[in-house]
This record gives structure tokens, sequence and C-alpha cells, in this order.
């Protein structure tokens, strides 16, 4: 089938591309190192620091990009992802309420339980019939995002200590990478990965309307409970690593739709690795484009990139692939 | 077969009732009544979407005990309405028909030559690389009336399947489904009278939630259609069947 041959065709380039990208990014910093004849310190900086670093932002991309594109196949909604949907602010303070207890080993079931509480009020003030109405999503986003931050903020009023490792959860960014995380992180994603591609039939069917999608033999209340579950997972590992970051999980999916790969079976592992492949990306240019080893909030880059290259796509092709009725 | 017994479903303020009604393979039945009759509250009860009381069985088993999918190989629906928010090509609209035939994982070989199948009955090969959401309303009814055939069950039930076909394709449609009437259950919700008594052989009315009618196409009253829809209904016999001449109150 031409369509196989096309998505074929499409994720060997993208994942050659992930390649480059990654040998490119474990290369430039504040430090250069050439990978072939590397000093002492250089080989551990490079294994110690930047690998870490160039992976964890690779598998946070894509972690948000799942995630993201679950929540807008099971909410029917564009707009949803972790960010919109306030389950990103809700994990992040979830994760700051295990600091100030002094739990950090335990952060991310507490991020997970703060991020699956957050998407229960959103989808629980959203939902009609179950199908989310996309303005309220977005309002009843913004609320819990807004409580949830200023929680984070009244904590951080409340005991100065740790007052820096707080501030990270809402900035978002690499810096605190280590090979633990990395595998962690990666374990999460291959589970959730593993479950989710035996759905993607069902995935495509239940962007129909829920009738169309029950009498056609899909468990739609069954599949938006895992698919719900799996995206909040991925959300609560994410932020409890690597703190907020917007943007992503809405932009890519929609960038790989617009380029017209539209089943499920195409449209989640090319977002993967374009998820992946866009956040190393960021977060190169994050801590490469100030200079003397400064670095810039990799959700600042994030947003400028992904929004206009979105902007643009949107402008030019918005008419024959959106339609929300 | 489909049995039903004492059956009740209640929405809100609504109320389905049906006393008791036998359905069986080889019938093509239209469910007629005005608008908030519950005939589309019957076709989503019958396809298991809705909680009921009573007793229904199909093929001789209580309903209620039957696992989802089993239910959902026996009976398609094609609801008044769908909505599609992905821009996928008409063919693969067709082809998620048959998911219930799959694994779950694979679409194979024999499900894109039944898909195949089912565009060339409606009419519809010619549209195969379009956007679903591009079609004229006539044209997307076709593709979700191929795309209900295509799953292949002993029952269907079709809520409104001619709205906004042209004459020509309802002509078609209606001969696809009395052939496959012969094998299966077919069940069609219908407004226009005329279309009704010329093509199908048993009638369901319902007026306020109730089954209040069931008459086989040479038992039917004009009285009795009459005070179902709440117009004169004449039958202008001729030649070639009945037509029915309505007169407003």
């Amino acid at each position: 089938m031409i369509s196989l041959k096309r998505t074929n065709l499409a994720m060997a380039v993208s994942a050659s591309l992930l390649a480059v990208i990654t040998v490119i990014a474990v290369s430039k910093g504040a430090v250069e190192i050439h990978l072939l004849g590397m000093t002492e310190v250089q080989r551990d900086i490079l294994l110690y620091v930047r690998i870490p670093r160039v992976l964890l932002a690779g598998l946070v991309g894509a972690s948000l990009v799942l995630s993201g594109t679950l929540f807008q196949y099971v909410m029917k909604n564009p707009l949803a992802d972790s960010f919109t949907t306030g389950v990103s602010a809700s994990s992040a303070m979830g994760a700051v309420v295990a600091i100030m207890l002094g739990l950090g080993p335990v952060l991310p079931v507490f991020a997970l339980a703060g991020g699956l509480t957050g998407l229960a009020a959103v989808y629980k003030i959203s939902s009609v019939r179950g199908r989310v109405q996309p303005i309220t999503m977005l309002l009843a986003g913004i609320v819990i995002s807004t409580f949830a931050s200023a929680t984070i903020s009244l904590m951080k009023f409340l005991s100065d200590d740790a007052v820096s490792s707080i501030i990270f959860w809402l900035m978002g960014g690499f810096q605190s990478a280590s090979m633990g995380k990395v595998a962690t992180l990666a374990g999460v994603l291959a589970a959730s990965f593993a479950v989710i591609r035996r759905d993607y039939l069902s995935l495509d069917i239940i962007c129909f309307d829920d009738t169309t999608a029950s009498s056609s033999g899909v468990d739609v209340a069954r599949l938006r409970r895992k698919a719900f579950f799996i995206a909040a997972l991925l959300t609560a590992f994410s932020v409890g690593y690597a703190g907020i970051i917007g943007f992503v999980g809405l932009v890519v999916p929609h960038v790989v739709r617009l380029l017209r790969y539209v089943k499920a079976a195409e449209l989640i592992p090319l977002s993967l690795l374009c998820g992946a492949l866009f956040m190393i990306l960021n977060d190169l240019v994050a801590r490469t484009v100030l200079s003397e080893g400064q670095e810039l909030p990799v959700g600042i880059i994030t947003s400028s990139i992904g929004g206009v290259f979105f902007l643009y796509l949107l402008i030019k092709r918005k008419k024959e692939l959106y339609y929300f009725d | 077969m489909i049995e039903l017994r004492g059956i009740k479903a209640r929405q809100g303020g609504f109320t389905l009732s049906v006393e008791g009604v036998t359905l069986k393979q080889g019938e093509f039945v239209a469910v007629l009544g005005n608008n908030g009759s519950g005939k589309s509250t019957f076709l989503s009860v019958l396809a298991g979407l809705r909680n009921y009381e009573g007793g229904y069985l199909l093929d001789g088993r209580d309903f209620r005990e039957l696992p989802p999918p089993e239910r959902h190989g026996r009976i398609s629906l094609l609801p008044q309405m769908t909505t599609l928010n992905m821009p996928f090509d008409v063919f693969y609209v067709v082809l998620t028909g048959r998911f219930i035939h799959t694994n779950g994982l694979n679409y194979t070989e024999a499900d894109i030559e039944a898909t195949e199948q089912a565009m060339e009955a409606l009419d519809i090969t010619h549209l195969r690389e379009r956007q679903f959401n591009e079609l004229s309303g006539g044209e997307k009814q076709r593709v979700l009336l191929a795309r209900t055939i295509n799953k292949d069950t002993s029952v269907i039930l079709l809520d409104e399947p001619l709205s906004g076909i042209d004459i020509l394709h309802q002509h078609d449609s209606i001969r696809l489904l009395k052939d496959l009437s012969r094998k299966k259950l077919v069940m069609v919700v219908i407004h226009d009278l005329s279309l009704a008594l010329r093509e199908f052989e048993r009638f369901l009315f319902f007026t306020g939630g109730t089954l209040s009618y069931v008459a086989g196409k040479h038992e039917l009253e004009e009285e009795r259609l009459s005070e179902i829809f709440g117009v004169r209904v004449n039958f202008l016999r001729h030649d070639k069947g009945i037509l029915v001449y309505t007169e407003g109150r």
C-alpha cells in the first residue's frame, strides 16, 4: 500500500534526523566536545552531563507528545494537551508537595496523583455526554493551572529552603538529568507505547462520535480511561523530571497531522520521533544561544519555535484539515 | 431474531415503552412516527447503547447476558448523525466498519475486499480518496451507509439513512437494503410515507414514546395513520401501488 510506504519513508527520515541531531547535541554546549579524540574531562562531561541531558530531553519530548496526542483523541478536541488541560500544572503541584514533605524519591507518584486529580476536575467540568467542549476545557484547564500554580507559589512562600528547586518546576528544563531518570522514563514511555499501539484501530474509531464508535464495537469508556491514565502517567514523569514545558504536546501532533499522517498507526509513531527531535533541538538552542554557558529556559524556545511553525501551517492549511463538528 | 417483552427505557422526562414485538431475519421493517416519538431511542436500545428494563432476547438469548463484543458482532447501527474529527479519506471511513472482524490490530485483505464491495454497492468508489468531511450531505450519508453494511451483521438498524440522498441513489440504496433483508433483519427509520408503503412489508409506528401500532403492508388503515401523525392521511391507489397524500390540520 502506498500510504504505508510513505509512512515508512517519513519514519526513516525522522529517525535519521533524530540520530544526527542527537550527535550534534551531545557535542555542542558550554564545552565543545569532539567525539573523536576527547580529553578525560570531556569524556566525563559527555557521559555524566551531556548524554543524560540530551536523552532526557528526547524522552520528555516524546512523552509529552504521546500524552498530548492521547488527550486529543479521547477528548475529541484538537486543543487538548497536558499543558492546556492543566494536567502539567497539577502534576507539578503534586511534585512540589512531595518535596515539601521530604518525599523526593516517590515524587513521580505524587506528580501522578496531582495530575490525575487535575484531569478528573477538568474532564468533569468540561464534558457534556462524553464529549469535551473545547472552550470549556480550555477555561477549566486555565482555572486548574492557575490554582495549581498559586498553590506552588504559596508553598514556595512558606518554605524558603526549597525555593530554588520549586522554581524549576514552573520554568522547566533538563539541568537535573541523570542516567537513572533517563532509564526510568525510557521504561515508562516504552511500556505506554507498547500498550497503546495495540489500540491504534480503536483510537481511529473514537474520532467518530461516541454512538458510532460504540456501535462499531469499540469499548469507548474503557479506552478513554486507559488513554487518560497513560497520558497522565507520561505527563507526571515528564513534569517530575523536567518541570512544566508547554506547547510540545500540542504542536507536534498537529504538525504531523497537517502533513497528512492522520491514522493512529502513522500519527503516533511519527509524532513520538518528531517530539524527541523537537525537544532535543529546543534544548540545544536553549543552552547554546547565550554566551559563556548561560542558559535560557527551554519553555521559551519551545513556545517561540513551535508557535511560529504551528501558526504558519494553521493559516496555510486550516480549511482542508480542521473540522470540529 | 429479536423478541421484546415489556421494554421500558427512561431518559430524563422521556420514557420509551414497547409492550411486545417479535422481529425476524428476512424482514424489511420501516420504523415511523413524528419527531421525538421514540424511534431513535428504540434503535439505540436494540443496539445495546442504552439501559432498559424488561425482556430482550436476541436469537433466543437474553441480550443483557451477551458480552458487548458479541452484541456488536450481531447488530449494526447507523445513527441519525455521525461526526468525525479526523481528516480520514472515504475508503478508510468505510474500512473502519470492519473493526469487529479484526483482531483489533490490523485490517486484513478480506476486510479491504469487503470494503471495495460495499463502496461499489453504494456507488461511492469514485469518492475513495476524498476526505470524508469535504463531501456533501448526501454523499456522506452513502459513505456511512456503506460503512454500516460493511460490518456485515445479521441485524441492521438504520436511523434515517436516506436523508439528504438524491432520488437516484435513494432507489439504489433501498434496493440494496431490500436485497440484504432477504437474509438479515433490516430496520429503517423513514419519514416518507409513500416510499415506505411502496418498499416495506412491515411497519412499526411510534407515538409519544410508545410502540403504538405494528402492521403488515396490507393491514394499514388511513384512519389509524391519521391519528398517529396528526394529519389527514389519504391513500391514493393506482396500478403501481399506493401513493400517500396528506393534508395538514
